[in-house]
């Protein structure tokens, strides 16, 4: 295993929680991002916001809550995979609710259809009870057609 | 037409910088916005695209309806093509309509003639404070 990459700012994890290894840059540069089991022993994530996520009015930038989507989701597509890798062919993000500065953001991600060259993934993203976004997502596994 | 640093907000000045000149957007691929397969990652594209599309839908309302915000309902984001370490990257965006509540945009995202992206938004527009 590769070692993980640090990221710029440490921030413990919630209680339960456990650091995600990250080793995209880009991903590292914005982390940490944080990940558990729920009861039902569904893989979870989250991060909480800070300035380095927020746009001019305090709220959550739509850039970093797709860049979140694109991680998650596309670690539930590569879990679908067993030797093979994918790629991002097209994501859609419905901005349903904002979430602000200092909120925790979590992500529930759903394989809806895995094809042998396509995975269709979709995502719901919440702070607490309320749902803030949701996200369609097209894998293309290389290699297959 | 000179050249300035636009959505210098926490997350656009810490993923970015991404500049405008006139009606060109850019952003040159650095170390911190690859994948771990050194190519330029997802989020930054979608990252680009949004601070693109969302600086026009700002620029078209502020003429409109001075005084009134904007707020991305939803974007679709289709990876044409992968973006490489070094490379800058461009991107334009035009509004296809708008009414009074709401704004359709479409992008797109190159490194010179290559498109990497091709994007739609839709955003809503925000009544000034205290309408």
């Amino acid at each position: 295993m590769r070692t993980p990459l640090p990221s710029p700012v440490d921030v413990a994890p919630p209680e339960g929680w456990r650091k995600c290894d990250l080793h995209d840059p880009f991903e590292a540069h914005l982390g940490p991002f944080f990940e558990r089991m729920d009861e039902t022993g569904e893989r979870i994530f989250g991060f909480i916001a800070d300035k380095r996520h927020a746009n001019a009015d305090g709220e959550v930038h739509e850039g970093m809550m797709l860049t979140f989507a694109d991680a998650f989701l596309g670690g539930a597509a590569n879990r679908a995979l067993v030797g093979k890798s994918c790629v991002t062919l097209s994501m859609q993000g419905s901005f349903l609710a904002p979430a602000r500065l200092g909120d925790f953001i979590e992500c529930r991600t759903r394989l809806e259809r895995k094809t042998r060259a396509i995975l269709f993934v979709s995502g719901r993203f919440s702070v607490g009870a309320e749902d803030v976004m949701t996200v369609t997502s097209l894998w293309k596994v290389l290699g297959e057609r | 037409m000179s050249r300035v640093q636009v959505d210098t907000s926490g997350f656009g000045g810490f993923a970015g910088p991404v500049f405008r000149d006139g009606d060109n957007y850019s952003f040159e691929i650095a170390a911190h916005h690859l994948n771990g397969d050194d190519r330029l990652h997802g989020g930054m594209m979608m990252a680009f695209a949004s601070i693109v599309l969302g600086d026009v839908a700002r620029q078209v309302v502020a003429e409109k309806q001075p005084g009134a915000g904007v707020s991305a309902l939803s974007l679709n984001c289709d990876f044409v093509s992968a973006g490489e370490k070094g490379e800058t990257v461009t991107g334009q965006a035009r509004v296809s309509r708008a009414t009074r509540t709401v704004l359709f945009i479409s992008g797109d995202i190159r490194s010179g003639e290559r498109i990497l992206m091709t994007v739609t938004g839709v955003y809503a527009i925000k009544e000034p404070k205290g309408a």
